[in-house]
């Protein structure tokens, strides 16, 4: 970002320079002498030195400073070897380079790459040099400029910008650069402003806004430094006092002590032995033979010895360590010296942070929504050929990696990622659902009686379907990239954002359940295939051809697990093995759901995402931990209502 | 039903001769004790291979007599291979470190060792104390009957809840993969105490053994693995002989009607559960140590199925059936994937084993469960006209 | 099946005539998870092996490669490992990538005494007589690039993501004792460890985000490997999350992995290696296009393990000849010392501890996919045996001079010469 504005001043600067004279060349001389008086610190420029090259540019007050600076940060600076010289290059992917003077801006010379160095200020003292620009920026005609001063001071404010902004708020005239700076007052005011008055107000203006900036302004007030002493300090910005064993560990509030001065350092067990080795003479210390030295309470004896002959520190006993705790004050106070000041950025921050935590949780459901409906999306195919049909489909999960890879085909075809992704989803449809009929009419078909001899032959079908996309594709991961309009997120505020690709997958989701739920019950197809399911030859009897049924029954189910690849592979990555990640994971949505019941699988689905999503939230650093706790939840859980939440009744319940 | 099981069941003394031959085979061929052949990897390769045809044993009794569909059995045998590579690490890494503090101005107390073992051991994942499930690690008899006591219970307790509840076919089969997915991940995470992905190595240096070569050690596992398959096949074979194994076919065949004839189905269940959990226990216990190196990644739930599709493929419901598959599809899979196959040039094309085996072998599967119900077992039914045990 | 088994016996035994050729072993993953990395760095092998046998051979002898495919299945690397050692006879073994595949043959490879040369990058405190490190120790790609943090990014609040395995765990383990003595407080370092090929991101970004609210500058140091990366850097780009709010640096993000990505969103983040593609010198240059002309692919990108191999290969062969002979210990007593000009420049040497001497070098993402170089330091020792971790500070790597790599200072003792696998 910081790079693209420099960019952009460079350009508005370069229209500004005079245009190049004859005599230049003899003139370069003060503005390079400067540079090659702190030759070093430009070229290898550090975020903690660059800031006395910086002085003394701004202070020579010379009219090419301003370029310099912006070029420099936008990376177009370069040195030649030969001489040090410093130079611009305008295009540095260009053979040879062509070098122009940094004062007149003349063609001083031609190079290639390896003669001269590209100084590439990093970040760090990019937003230096950006800060020492402001006071320039701001005083440009250009509101694009003022914006980008006002961007600076936000990345690195200092005392110096509180006036500027103020004087820029008075004569400010457009609305953008208005808005922008009004926002940032209360920052400056809050860090830099003499006057408390003033500050506390700027505080309280603050209250009930959850943005990040609100909170990082006001947290740092707040800012304490633990200290102890024999009673609570004088004159100081007193937080709170900490009672050991409680706001602080006893141990903690010892080495405090220690640390102070205040009381004797406890001797750990590693100084007593190496105390002990330190005193042997004559294979004994102590009094005794350094072999009985092997037990804790031997080495005690020793010491005690020793200590008594005055050669060893004396440890403190229990006793004393309680007495010298009992006889001093922990205490915290806050950095801030005004009271007035921690006292309303406190209130205002606990107001803020009450909203925030409900904002939390809110953001918390919308993740575990979002879960679920990726884990609701892998199991929904499932639900009809598992739920419904009762196949134990193991290479489910590789119709969901070939919809993930039709997907990514037409994308390296169709460069447009909107079109693409549009054809990509009938086409995903398409592929797995005819997938899907050829399995059922080689495979599946002569194993209905044999479920678990199923399960064993679409394993090895899984398998080989996995290593034939890894000999075509290879094993890197495929990138599946989302259109423009779906890469970024909807966020309400700081705190509750979700990104677009999910949101996308939400709706799919719920589009899918209606329309499945709808074809299920409200259609021929439906009444035929639940007809099928529970009685097959009933429903043979009754006109209704059960192969016909199966086939179509386990393609659409196929044909949805290819869609919902095409989903996750927007938002994961697109690898041979997507799919076996999904699977035991929709196996037990569907199960815990309760077979043969697409609203069942929503509700796995739902209880499963949000569970982990809360366990991850009680564990925030360990995520695999989560998934273990959700999966052995889910096996409990099944223990106690094996067939899942919402059970079937009657002859459909029978295996 | 009279006579021993040797009689009764052709191909129990079938089974015994060919394994001793093969132990007798190995041991002339072998580096250590032979003419030297075979190679000490190679002989690694054939103990391991013995080893894993005894899980596919277990999984032979406990889905193809008992009808329960594990997908978790190899939780099991990770965990036998954990348990005595607590007792392998903490056994040989505390040698190591008595070794390094014998010059030590003060000798070590014991606490001093031992915090010095487990810093050994789990620096590698950041923790320096013992974990609690390294209690008995010091000690090789509590670790060994460790090896049968914690398969076996996490069988009994699992089996326990599965079967009371009454979860059976398709769901106990979903269920089982459940349990070895939760326990792989669990021990993947590196704070839960078995050093997570690194999982526990160097397990082929036995401790009390530094100075013997692992070519007479490698034949040394050899035999104890046969031993342990020979007598486990005729365990097996004795147990699904008599009115426990009608039973358990019957379970299998129909669940219903053996409970209304008055079993307790449930019971039966869950003692040929833990019981081949238990094997599974003690083969992985065998295996490991032979391999060097149990991880997570061991259990997770493609092993089991693997381990399934061995009993499928070898015919289930016969016992020798089981231990052909897995020694089968195992040899030929390190055959296949190990290089030494030769590719074949199409001209086009070039076909190399290494990426188009596992096609093949998928492929494989698919037609045996469908033209080949039986297996390979099925084979050699019908080569001896003798129908299963 | 006796038959079958005695067939595969005796197919083990014919390969056992070893002719006079010199034998390399090649024990990279050509199939399973990790070869996606790994099958890179057996090409590479079987390209400078070509390129040192129509330069003569060594020792006046062809080099002969011996590929063998371990799958990415750890107990396979051991059992491999002991093929390539004592069935094909191999002189030395270029291989592994992962930890726990390293730590998979250890045990093999000082059992034979063996040689292996290790490429990639790594957590350290290991230094095996068998074995050299090619690849960084933590000091040689995570400190500096902290460093670079505390001082040119002024970064104070630290998240430290990482997959759940060693490396990042070890990693991270150093890296927050490291913090914790530059003055960062501990509430201030967030530590998160995801599962292989994780992608539900939005949280854990959200985490970071809030990281923010201290008013304090947020960094992001990330030891995501592999697949994982494509969706974390997503949902930053999801979240608004750009390299000016929070920089993220990764150790396991180079352009091979950038291959994968849609790089634009990137722009800006950071990686840390001692080797990028992009480095001008005339060395660097001759290799890609070897390297292109070789693989036959002008898109294909070169990386830091690869460079770790061209220098092992190299030292490797400067060792034999100076040694005359392939013997194991020979060639190990004639490595110390040796020299082998970088790719990036300047000179990287093999020390006592089995370990390099390596520049660090810090780059941009660029849209491309490409790195621009932004820090490049002086070559820097690489050290076994963490400085920053109290039981590891005492310890010490020296084979010529101690005859030990793992020896205590403190009690002036070998600790075990075998490695701590």
């Amino acid at each position: 970002m910081i790079r693209h504005v420099l960019a952009a001043l460079v350009g508005v600067l370069l229209l500004a320079l005079p245009a190049p004279r004859a005599e230049a060349q003899e003139a370069t001389g003060e503005l390079q002498a400067l540079l090659q008086s702190r030759a070093e610190l430009v070229a290898d420029a550090s975020r903690r030195t660059v800031q006395e090259v910086l002085d003394l540019l701004v202070d020579s007050e010379l009219p090419e400073v301003p370029r310099f600076l912006a070029t420099w940060a936008a990376r177009e600076v370069y040195r030649r070897n030969a001489d040090g010289l410093f130079v611009y290059v305008e295009d540095g992917d260009a053979t040879p380079l062509t070098l122009i003077d940094i004062s007149t801006g003349a063609v001083v010379g031609a190079a290639t790459s390896r003669e001269v160095t590209q100084l590439r200020p990093n970040r760090g003292v990019q937003t230096v040099i950006a800060s020492a620009l402001v006071a320039f920026q701001l005083a440009s005609d250009d509101p694009a400029e003022r914006l980008a001063a006002l961007d600076a001071i936000d990345d690195a404010p200092d005392e110096t910008h509180l006036p500027l902004l103020r004087e820029l708020l008075q004569t400010e005239t457009d609305e953008d650069v208005i808005a922008v700076a009004e926002v940032l007052l209360p920052k400056l005011v809050i860090a830099f402003d003499r006057d408390d008055a003033d500050r506390v107000a700027a505080i309280e203006s603050l209250a009930g806004n959850v943005s990040l900036a609100a909170r990082a302004t006001l947290n740092p007030l707040l800012a304490t430094t633990a200290g102890v002493g024999t009673a609570l300090p004088e004159g100081e910005n007193l937080a709170r006092v900490l009672e050991p064993g409680g706001d602080i560990a006893r141990e903690a509030a010892y080495a405090m002590l220690v640390e102070a001065g205040l009381a004797p350092p406890l001797v750990s067990r590693a100084q007593i032995r190496d105390t002990l080795a330190a005193n042997v003479v004559d294979g004994r210390v102590g009094g005794m033979p350094v072999g009985q030295l092997n037990t804790e309470a031997a080495r005690d004896r020793a010491y005690a010895v020793l200590v008594e002959a005055g050669v060893a520190q004396p440890a403190p006993t229990e006793a004393e360590v309680e007495a010298a705790l009992a006889s001093h004050v922990f205490y915290e106070t806050y950095r801030e010296p005004s009271q007035a000041v921690t006292d309303a950025a406190r209130a205002t921050l606990d107001g803020i942070e009450t909203r925030v935590g409900l904002y939390r949780v809110f953001d918390l459901s919308l993740d575990g929504l979002s879960l679920a409906s990726i884990y609701f999306l892998a199991a929904i195919g499932l639900a009809i050929t598992f739920g419904v049909m009762g196949v134990i489909n193991m290479a489910h999960g590789e119709f969901i990696m070939i919809g993930a890879y039709t997907g990514y085909v037409v994308q390296t075809l169709v460069p447009d990622y909107t079109l693409s992704i549009a054809i990509a989803i009938p086409l995903a449809f398409a592929v797995t659902f005819g997938g899907g009929v050829a399995m059922e009419r080689l495979v599946i078909r002569w194993l209905y009686h044999r479920p678990l001899e199923t399960l064993l032959a679409t394993f090895g079908i899984s398998i080989a379907l996995q290593q034939i996309v890894r000999q075509i594709f290879g094993t890197q991961a495929r990138p599946l990239t989302p259109p423009e309009w779906l890469a970024g997120s909807v966020s309400l505020n700081d705190v509750v954002s979700i990104s677009s690709i999910r949101i996308a997958i939400f709706v799919l989701g719920a589009v899918f359940f209606v329309l499945l739920w709808l074809i299920l019950n409200r259609t021929r197809l439906g009444l035929e295939v639940r007809a099928v399911t529970q009685n097959p030859r009933m429903a043979a009897s009754m006109g209704i051809n059960p192969d016909r049924i199966n086939m179509l029954t386990f393609g659409l189910g196929s044909g949805i697990a290819g869609i919902a690849g095409v989903a996750i592979g927007l938002f994961a990555q697109v690898v041979p093995d997507l799919g076996s990640n999904y699977i035991v994971q929709s196996f037990m949505t569907v199960v815990v759901g309760g077979v043969g019941n697409i609203f069942g699988t929503l509700i796995g689905a739902g209880m499963i995402g949000g569970l982990q999503k809360f366990i991850e939230w009680l564990n925030p650093t360990n995520t695999l931990a989560a998934q273990t706790y959700m999966i052995l939840f889910v096996i409990l859980f099944i223990q106690f209502r094996p067939r899942g939440i919402i059970a079937l009744r009657g002859r459909a319940a029978g295996d | 039903m009279e006579g021993s099981i040797f009689t009764r069941n052709r191909s129990v003394p079938v089974f015994i001769g060919v394994l001793t031959l093969l132990a007798l085979g190995v041991t002339v061929l072998s580096e250590a004790y032979g003419t030297g052949a075979l190679s000490v990897s190679f002989t690694k390769v054939l103990g391991m291979t013995l080893c894993l045809c005894l899980a596919a044993l277990a999984m032979d009794l406990v889905w193809g007599y008992c009808g329960i569909l594990s997908l978790g059995h190899f939780a099991f045998f990770g965990l036998g291979g954990y348990v005595i590579g607590m007792w392998l690490m903490t056994a040989r890494t505390e040698t190591i470190v008595r070794a390094s503090l014998e010059g030590a101005v003060i000798p070590p107390t014991e606490a001093e060792v031992s915090t010095a073992t487990a810093l050994q051991i789990f620096s590698v994942v950041g923790a320096t104390d013992w974990p609690w499930m390294w209690a008995v690690s010091d000690s090789l008899f509590l670790s060994l009957v460790m090896v049968v006591l914690v398969p076996g219970l996490l069988a009994l307790v699992f089996g326990w809840l599965a079967f009371r509840s009454r979860v059976t076919g398709v769901y106990l089969s979903i269920l089982t993969q459940a349990m070895t997915l939760a326990l792989s991940l669990y021990l993947f995470q590196n704070d839960t105490g078995l050093r997570g992905n690194n999982g526990l190595s160097g397990l082929q240096n036995i401790p009390g053994l530094e100075t013997i070569g692992q070519d007479r050690i490698s034949v040394w596992f050899f035999w104890a693995s046969a031993l342990v398959l020979g007598l486990a096949y005729v365990g097996a074979a004795w147990m699904v002989s008599g009115k426990f194994g009608n039973i358990i076919r019957g379970i299998r065949d129909d669940e219903q009607r053996v409970r209304f004839l008055g079993y307790r189905v449930e019971g039966y269940k869950l003692f040929v559960f833990t019981f081949t959990g238990i094997l599974c226990g003690v083969a992985g216990a065998l295996y490991y140590p032979q391999a060097g190196i149990v991880n997570p990644d061991e259990i997770a739930p493609i092993a089991s199925i693997y381990l399934a599709v061995w009993v499928a493929i070898g015919g289930r419901g016969r016992l020798y059936g089981a231990v052909i598959g897995a020694a089968v599809v195992s040899l030929l899979s390190t055959y296949f994937t190990g290089g030494r196959a030769p590719d074949i040039d199409l001209g086009v094309y070039v076909i190399e084993w290494v990426d188009w085996w596992p096609v093949l072998l998928g492929l494989g599967f698919v037609l045996v469960t469908l033209f080949a119900p039986k297996g390979l077992g099925g084979l050699v039914d019908s080569l001896v006209r003798k129908d299963a045990p | 099946m006796k038959k079958l088994l005695l067939a595969s016996a005796l197919s083990v035994v014919s390969a056992h005539a070893a002719s006079a050729e010199i034998r390399v072993g090649i024990l990279h993953s050509l199939t399973g998870t990790m070869a996606i990395s790994e099958t890179t760095l057996r090409d590479v092998m079987l390209m400078l092996i070509e390129q040192q046998n129509a330069a003569g051979g060594l020792l006046g002898q062809e080099i002969v490669p011996v590929v063998v495919d371990p799958a990415s299945d750890w107990p396979l690397f051991a059992e491999r490992a002991r093929e390539l050692l004592t069935v094909h006879d191999v002189d030395v073994i270029f291989g592994c990538w992962t930890s726990v595949s390293r730590k998979s043959v250890l045990p093999v490879i000082e059992e034979l005494n063996g040689l292996m040369f290790y490429p990639v990058q790594y957590e350290g405190e290991e230094s095996s007589r068998n074995v050299f490190y090619t690849g960084a120790a933590p000091n040689q790609q995570a400190i500096p690039a902290v460093d670079y943090y505390l001082e040119e990014l002024g970064v104070e609040v630290f998240a430290l993501l990482g997959t759940d395995y060693v490396y990042p765990r070890t990693t991270n383990r150093i890296l927050e004792q490291y913090l914790l003595d530059a003055g960062i407080p501990q509430e201030n370092i967030f530590v998160n460890y995801t599962p292989f090929g994780h992608s539900d991101w939005s949280s854990i970004v959200a985490d970071v985000v809030a990281l923010g609210e201290g008013g304090q500058q947020v960094g992001v140091i990330s030891t995501i490997n592999g697949d994982a990366n494509v969706g974390f850097y997503a949902e930053l780009a999801a979240q608004g999350v750009s390299a000016d709010d929070i920089p993220v640096v990764a150790f396991s993000v180079g352009e091979e992995e950038l291959a994968g990505f849609d790089t634009a969103p990137l722009a800006g983040h950071l990686a840390a290696w001692n080797y990028f593609m992009s480095a001008d010198t005339p060395e660097n240059e001759a290799f890609i296009e070897a390297w292109h002309a070789f693989i036959g692919d002008e898109n294909r990108p070169t990386n830091d393990p690869m460079e770790a191999h061209y220098i092992g290969f190299n030292m490797w062969v400067q060792a034999v000849e100076a040694a005359g002979t392939t013997d194991v210990d020979a060639v190990r007593e004639a490595m110390y010392g040796i020299q082998v000009p970088n790719l990036t420049g300047g000179v990287a040497e093999m020390l006592p501890n089995h370990h390099l001497t390596k520049p660090v070098l810090i780059g941009e993402i660029r849209a491309d996919g490409q790195f621009d170089i932004i820090s490049q330091t002086d070559p820097v020792p690489g050290d076994a045996w963490t400085d920053y971790l109290a039981e590891s500070a005492v310890l010490e790597s020296d084979w010529p001079g101690l005859g030990c790599g793992m020896y205590n200072t403190e009690t002036q003792s070998c600790v075990q010469i075998q490695s701590n696998y």
